[in-house]
């Protein structure tokens, strides 16, 4: 028996379905995101989830309860809001104890769990500023802690890192995994960036126009991506489109542009489908050893990586290379190219909706 | 911060003392010694602020017309907050045209008003009572506050409201720890606005007090038709004081760029 259990859930706002048959089992403890671009329903389910927005059917179950009958005030769910939604008026420790302050728990026990809370998050030096004297890091910690202290029994978290700069957000990152180590709480993450959900989750919901299209732990997803819109919002494809020619219980053929290539096993029906190959699974490889080869129209250079775009009869296709500080190939090199059959991923052709 | 340039200080200059130039008149005229409006001064004279204390229809007057104030600044709060959250946030049919209406006192001439509300005020037999003259300063000063509010509430973070409500507090929890504290610079400001405005009002009280409603500026009005002495230049001086001490309270309180200019004044 799930913790968690959305079932169907669908939302309608006149004839646009925001949010359509949405179903998903969490266990307790477990760290789930939503993923998906913006406007693919996360938000409204999650909203659906806290109460702020009503469903148009199915079911949510939290622990048993049914949460649909319950008001949005009485569900006990801890939210961060996107925007930290921290109160301007109050001190840290006034906003931390206000979800203590509604249930009524006395003086001398919310002083206590609001020090707790503040512990947890880092920011007991801080317990008497006001939210404007605070970074975007240290607001988003008072937003954690005001959502915990109340102990929920899930929480909710709507885009949180995405104020954040590049290298607070993998702070912050870091530090909301072990928040949810120490705290254990049940947690679900709406987010549209897919190095959060990867990075942070036990598993990934991915969503697209208002459907869950798949969800699996981030190796799963990122590995056997069920189509090629996963595959490349989950890290970069090469995405290239062409015939299955035969199936055979040891692999498969493909081709394109009059170009076979060996696959793995498959089981698709030969025709038309879609090949997805990571830019970090080629290699650069001797001309005799090349499956293709291409000459590079684009080099950009990331620091830890390269990156390539190579003109290749198949196609262009991308090219990560991790740098190790040795001489790469140049724009208008000719580089011969070569790959595993079992690192291409054939895919049905999708559907344009 | 930016300097002004010559020109620019110039200008303000000359400006400013446009605005403030019939206020010092006024008051250098409270101060003559003579019988009659005179300015400059020929002298140094506290004797038409001691007229006021022999005239003390003046004294109640002024008290009329600030319990008038309080009391119709209060009922139009009371009003136009909820009506600038509705407006402000609802999305609902009838929405602009309820915010049209309430502002329609702005752009309604005051005599139209005046006449409006005598005869209005005559059905129901309430004409030149305390109740009457509430009633329809309220009226007219509730543009005032809604406009303030409406500011105030346009800059508000919603998710503020749906933390409280998600941390377990009631709709009218909600409303007095988080939604208020957050619009009350707009409350403040427009109470004041409305409050000077309502003791301010001539033009359509005119036509709705009788003698035992008669606030001070339709006093002033009616004894400089009849005479002109600088009593009504001391009882000037005496409100313009009055006025400069209540910005000063508030803007120790709250700031009074943040009060009368609303948002981003922070």
């Amino acid at each position: 028996m799930s913790f968690l259990d959305l079932r169907s859930l669908t939302k309608r706002f006149g004839d646009i379905s925001a949010v359509e048959d949405f179903s998903l089992s969490v266990a307790k403890g477990e760290f789930v995101s939503l993923l998906g671009p913006s406007g693919c329903g996360k938000t409204t389910t999650l909203q659906m989830i806290a109460g702020f927005i009503n469903p148009t059917s199915g079911s949510m179950i939290l622990n048993g309860k049914n949460l649909a009958a319950i008001p949005a005030r009485a569900r006990g769910l801890g939210i961060v809001f996107q925007t930290y939604a921290l109160f301007p008026h109050m001190t840290v420790a006034e906003n931390v104890g206000f979800g203590l302050e509604m249930r009524k728990v006395p003086k001398a026990e919310r002083k206590r769990r609001v020090a707790e809370a503040l512990d947890l998050v880092h920011l007991s030096h801080l317990t008497d500023r006001h939210p404007q004297a605070m970074s975007g890091g240290q607001r988003q910690r008072v937003a954690l802690g005001r959502a915990l202290v109340i102990q929920p029994e899930l929480l909710l978290l709507d885009e949180p890192l995405s104020n954040l700069d590049a290298k607070l957000r993998d702070e912050m990152r870091l530090e909301l995994r072990r928040i949810h180590k120490e705290a254990g709480v049940t947690t679900l993450l709406v987010t549209h960036d897919q190095d959060e959900a990867m990075a942070l989750s036990d598993r990934v919901a991915v969503m697209r126009q208002g459907r869950l299209e798949q969800v699996d732990t981030p190796f799963e997803a990122y590995e056997g991506p069920r189509s090629t819109f996963i595959s490349g919002f989950l890290g970069k494809t090469n995405t290239l489109r062409g015939d299955l020619l035969e199936t055979t219980e040891s692999g498969s053929r493909f081709r394109r542009e009059g170009l076979i290539l060996d696959g793995p096993v498959a089981h698709h029906i030969p025709g038309p489908v879609e090949v997805c190959l990571r830019p970090e699974r080629i290699d650069l490889v001797e001309a005799d050893e090349a499956l293709v080869s291409g000459i590079v129209s684009e080099r950009i250079f990331l620091g830890n990586q390269w990156l390539f775009r190579v003109d290749t009869p198949l196609g262009e296709l991308m090219i990560c290379r991790r740098n190790r500080g040795r001489r790469e190939a140049e724009p208008g090199e000719t580089v011969h190219l070569s790959w595993k059959p079992e690192h291409l991923r054939i895919l049905p052709v999708e559907v344009q909706g | 911060m930016r300097r002004n340039g010559a020109f620019a200080l110039v200008f303000n200059g000359i400006f400013a003392l446009f605005m403030v130039a019939p206020l010092v008149v006024v008051i250098g005229v409270a101060f003559t010694p003579e019988g009659y409006l005179e300015f400059p001064p020929s002298g140094l004279s506290f004797r038409w602020f001691q007229a006021i204390l022999d005239n003390p229809d003046f004294i109640e007057a002024a008290w009329i017309s600030l319990e008038l104030g309080v009391v119709s600044a209060t009922l139009a709060t009371a009003f136009a907050v909820p009506a600038a959250l509705a407006i402000g946030r609802g999305r609902f049919a009838g929405r602009e045209g309820m915010q049209a209406l309430f502002l329609s006192p702005l752009t309604v001439p005051t005599v139209v008003l005046g006449i409006a509300f005598l005869r209005f005020l005559s059905l129901f037999d309430i004409n030149g009572t305390f109740v009457g003259l509430v009633l329809c300063h309220a009226i007219i000063i509730t543009p005032f506050i809604l406009r303030l509010v409406l500011a105030s509430v346009a800059g508000l973070d919603r998710s503020l409201e749906k933390a409280a409500i998600s941390l377990g507090a009631s709709d009218w929890t909600v409303f007095r720890r988080v939604t208020l504290p957050l619009i009350l610079p707009g409350v403040v400001g427009g109470w004041v606005l409305a409050f000077i405005t309502s003791f301010d009002e001539l033009t359509v009280t005119v036509f709705i007090v009788n003698p035992s409603t008669t606030t001070l500026p339709v006093r002033l009005f009616s004894h400089i038709t009849q005479t002109t002495d600088p009593l009504v230049a001391s009882i000037s001086t005496v409100v313009i004081l009055f006025t400069v001490l209540l910005m000063v309270v508030l803007d120790r309180l709250y700031g009074l760029d943040r009060l009368l200019m609303g948002e981003g004044a922070r």
